[in-house]
């Protein structure tokens, strides 16, 4: 304990530098800029940024990513929150509560929420990361195509919680996500499956192509469909200084459970942050007193995603600089750039590069802390965004979200695809489908059906393999639980009620 | 800006290195058919630094265009005819895409260049495995051959084809590998790691630190000789008689003129010889494997027909035998779930209308309670399909400032000036804040004279 105390301690030594600080201000801002455009994510920020910081000492090039890497993470709530357009897959959990508070003129408070907690989800898991990093990358190990299975069936459940009104609807909705999922390679086989011949569909359907044309095309076709007919709902700004005493009240409960949830699922290889997001969400609608809240402008559903991203993107590093292995687009970049300077992230790297491990480690202390200070006040400011007037702020929208499916691989099929999930999206929200399910639908959808098939390929055939594997059995366990409790409670409370008029009678 | 500034604070602080003379090509652009991280990414991102260190391009520029083992990138690639300043990267594991996809699109379509560089492959046991040497274990596969699962990377790819090699040379059916692809090289590292599956292949990068620290055993490396300064066997010492390597190579487009292809050969053997080359392929533990114009043709000829030969007794490509595991099931699983879900949302909305309709009182429908106009609809229709077929054509500023303008028009056709104006605004400085300060270039279409 005192010896990595010691280490981090020189590490914070190193990282105070003047010229350090400067390059962790620079990676934050940005990491910040970068997370709020559609379409360029902070993996393809560092590629761009590698040849420039070539010729710079690998410390203060790390430094620099560590910025771009977290502040990414911020950056990517407030276009979630504002305008309805997740820019990566971890804010999208975020706009379904987000973008309604932004609606109701809460903007800041949303976005205060979603600062600060991202900053206590980074700061408790980047100390997670400082004491624990090589048990926890040991015990990720472990995780296998059958726990990962198990994973992915616990993340199906919670699509209970994102229903909305029918059942039917919402399964509806689900299969739908599940059928575009299958377009592309089979990647267990290499056989392309419902491409159609067409090889832009060869790798699939874009997740961010989904979102943005669900949310933000749709939107905009619903919104102009109703503008003029219903009374404008004048959107008030109820106040610029971020949270209530009752938010900060609803908030803090969520920013920790959601670090616990997303800590760990980031610190397994192929965890990525869509699963922590959803189920930090879903558990935080389970506890809640006022579970009908949610969807309509929940601060909790805010809070509890965000915290649960930015503690799953610290995890992604503990793998990283443990073991060497690279488990998001943004990592795999980073292994890169360890190359370019002849070092090789492995079990090795901490004994034999210490000082520029701990100063990455100390460096991501003080991101945090730079990410704060620059997040909360602009939190007031973007909050205006919603008082542009509505033609120009939907123009804008769509502006930006064409930009963002076209950069992504510069593709016209790509804009097509967005357009036509747009008045899909438009139709689904006249006829009242959730929306949330189908995203959910083609992230998981894929996921489950590749680990499947690898566990049961890895064990030759027998399906046993789930429930013999005690971390796999566990995960299904809790599975089963979560969708059978709310049904055990409602029986309960029937019944319990039913006595209470039955002894009332009597 | 952030970029140039950027730019201009790493150049404060480091002292720019000399230019060269007189550089043979203006600009220069490099196409990783990949996402960022890749070894066709990295591949092209070392190439830009040592042409530009090495005075050969004054500027060059990396373009990914990912997808499907780069054969997205391929395809836009062949679209380039004559084009004689641009080359992409290629290798192994595109011609294994090549012939698992039955691809319209091949090698042949475009300009060979040269081979670059080779990577070996690795075969890895965790060290808790019973597998002590490569006889251990392929006694163990010819016994039970389904009972060993092989882990690496993407189906097709040059992993696979090592392990339908090996299965080859030791008389075992390829067909009978039981080959689990895993996307991305930490992915398929990690159960590796985890003991998840018997064996891992992977290449000799990824596998560098492991070795040196000393959690994997290694049974073999795809080499002719031992490695100087890595304490390895091959694979052909212990009898298995393979050599195999993963190489990189560059490609330009079909269509160039032998003055152009000269040149550009010219640029890669100069950037070939240079200092900054060989540091960087032992940066990357990459094996110098150069091989110029058309012996590097007849090369890939012949590769061509080895991973055909291979993949197609490893059965890839066509399922041929479904098991449980086998992608049969899903689809059907999927597709029966979203009918039988449609019917039952038709079925339900049916029954709750005729229900309604009984009581005589309608649920308010949120969109009927003023009759529907559909010319907000239309005009953003017409919107989006203008931006469809103007955004390559006339280009990315007047597509989005159209699209724009019908999209403000359609919530409120007071302000057509107004509108205009922002719209042309905002898509000017989207264009700007992409293609000038972060170096990804939208298309500028009839403009591109002005921006």
């Amino acid at each position: 304990m005192t010896e990595i105390l010691s280490a981090l301690a020189s590490g914070f030594a190193g990282a105070l530098s003047l010229s350090n600080l400067g390059w962790a201000l620079l990676g934050v801002t940005l990491g910040t800029a970068v997370g709020v455009l559609p379409g360029i994510g902070p993996a393809l920020t560092v590629a761009l940024l590698l040849p420039v910081t070539f010729t710079l000492d690998p410390i203060s090039a790390f430094i620099m990513f560590g910025g771009i890497y977290y502040g990414a993470m911020y950056g990517g709530s407030t276009t979630s929150i504002l305008l309805n357009t997740p820019g990566e897959t971890g804010s999208i959990a975020t706009a379904i509560d987000g973008y309604v508070m932004a609606r109701q003129g809460r903007g800041a408070a949303a976005l205060t929420t979603a600062a600060v907690g991202s900053f206590v989800a980074g700061t408790l898991a980047t100390i997670a990361l400082t004491f624990f990093a090589p048990v926890l990358a040991s015990v990720a190990l472990r995780f296998g195509p059958a726990e990962y299975f198990a994973l992915t069936i616990l993340a199906f459940t919670t699509v209970s919680a994102l229903l909305g009104t029918s059942l039917t609807s919402g399964l509806l909705s689900l299969f739908l996500g599940l059928a575009l999922g299958l377009v592309g390679i089979d990647p267990l086989t290499g056989d392309a499956r419902f491409a159609f011949g067409i090889p832009q569909l060869l790798d699939g359907i874009d997740v961010v192509i989904l979102v943005i044309g669900l949310f933000a095309v749709g939107e905009t076709i619903y919104q102009a469909w109703h503008y003029g007919r219903e009374p404008i709902e004048a959107i008030e700004l109820h106040d610029f200084t971020g949270m209530s005493r009752e938010e900060w009240r609803r908030s803090w409960k969520p920013w920790l459970r959601g670090t616990a949830i997303g800590f760990p699922l980031g610190v397994l290889p192929c965890g990525g942050t869509v699963i922590p997001t959803f189920l930090s969400y879903m558990t935080e609608k389970r506890l809640s007193d006022t579970p009908e809240r949610f969807g309509h402008g929940a601060i909790e559903g805010v809070a509890g995603p965000e915290a649960a991203n930015n503690a799953a993107a610290a995890g992604v590093l503990v793998p990283l600089l443990t073991l060497g292995l690279p488990s998001s687009a943004t990592a795999a970049i980073m292994l890169a750039a360890f190359q370019q300077y002849g070092l090789q992230p492995g079990p090795l790297l901490f004994s034999s590069r210490p000082d520029l491990v701990w100063t990455l480690i100390a460096s991501l202390y003080i991101g945090n802390v730079m990410l704060l200070v620059l997040n909360l006040p602009l939190a007031g400011v973007w909050a205006r965004v919603m008082l542009v007037p509505r033609p120009l702020l939907f123009g804008g929208i769509l502006v930006l979200a064409s930009l963002g499916a076209y950069t992504l691989n510069r593709s016209l099929l790509d804009l097509v695809l967005l357009y036509v999930v747009g008045a899909v999206g438009c139709a689904m929200r006249v006829y009242d489908f959730p929306l949330v399910p189908a995203v959910l639908g083609l992230v998981l959808g894929p996921l489950t059906e590749q680990h499947f098939r690898r566990a049961v390929a890895i064990n030759e055939g027998d399906l046993s393999i789930f429930l013999t594997r005690p971390i796999s059995a566990v995960l299904l366990i809790a599975a089963c639980l979560v969708l059978v409790a709310p049904l055990v409670g409602r029986a309960l409370t029937a019944r319990q009620a039913r006595r209470k008029a039955a002894a009332l009678r009597t | 800006m952030l970029f140039r500034a950027c730019v201009l604070f790493a150049a404060l602080v480091v002292i720019a290195a000399p230019a060269a003379a007189q550089p043979a090509f203006e600009h220069l652009r490099l196409v990783a058919p990949a996402a960022p991280g890749g070894g066709w990414d990295q591949t092209a991102r070392a190439m830009q630094q040592v042409l530009q260190r090495a005075g050969i391009a004054r500027t060059v520029s990396v373009e990914n265009i990912p997808g499907a083992a780069g054969l997205i990138g391929l395809a836009r690639f062949i679209g380039e005819q004559g084009n004689s300043d641009t080359l992409m990267a290629s290798g192994l594991i595109m011609l294994g895409a090549i012939v698992t996809q039955r691809s319209a699109v091949t090698l042949h379509d475009v300009t060979p260049i040269a081979r670059l560089t080779g990577e070996y492959e690795i075969l890895a046991v965790p060290v808790s495995s019973p597998f002590r040497t490569l006889d251990d274990f392929v006694r163990a596969f010819r016994e039970r051959p389904e009972s060993i699962s092989w882990g690496g990377g993407s189906a097709g790819g040059s992993d696979q084809i090592l392990a339908g090699l090996i299965a080859d040379k030791v008389g075992v059916d390829p067909r009978r590998v039981n080959y689990i692809a895993f996307s991305g090289g930490g992915e398929a590292l990690s159960a590796i790691l985890g003991g998840q599956v018997s064996v891992g292949i992977n290449g000799l990068a990824e596998f560098a630190a492991q070795i040196e620290a000393g959690t994997v055993r290694v049974l073999g490396i795809s080499s002719a000789e031992r490695l100087p300064g890595l304490e390895v066997p091959t694979l052909r010492e212990q009898g298995v008689d393979i050599e195999f390597e993963n190489w990189r190579s560059v490609v330009a487009p079909p269509g160039l003129t032998p003055v152009d292809r000269r040149r550009l050969e010219a640029a890669v053997d100069a950037m070939v010889g240079s200092e900054a080359w060989r540091e960087t392929l032992t940066r990357f533990r990459w094996i110098d494997r150069y091989l110029a114009g058309e012996a590097f043709g007849r090369f890939v000829d012949a590769e061509e027909a080895r991973v055909q030969d291979i993949l197609s007794r490893l059965g890839t490509g066509a399922d041929d035998a479904p098991t449980v595991s086998s992608a049969g099931h899903y689809p059907l699983i999927v597709l029966g779930g979203l009918v039988l879900c449609a019917i039952g949302v038709v079925v339900g909305r049916v029954r709750a209308g005729t229900r309604n309709q009984e009581r005589e009182t309608r649920i308010p429908d949120p969109g009927s309670r003023i009759p529907a106009t559909w010319r907000p609809i239309a005009l953003i229709g017409a919107g989006l399909v203008l931006d469809l077929l103007l955004a390559e054509r006339a280009g990315f500023v007047i597509a989005s400032a159209v699209l724009f303008w019908f999209v403000a028009r359609a919530f409120d056709p007071r302000h057509p000036l107004r509108d205009a104006a922002f719209g042309v605004a905002v898509s000017t400085s989207a264009f700007l804040l992409f293609g000038r300060v972060l170096d990804l270039p939208l298309p500028a279409g009839v403009l591109s004279g002005w921006l």
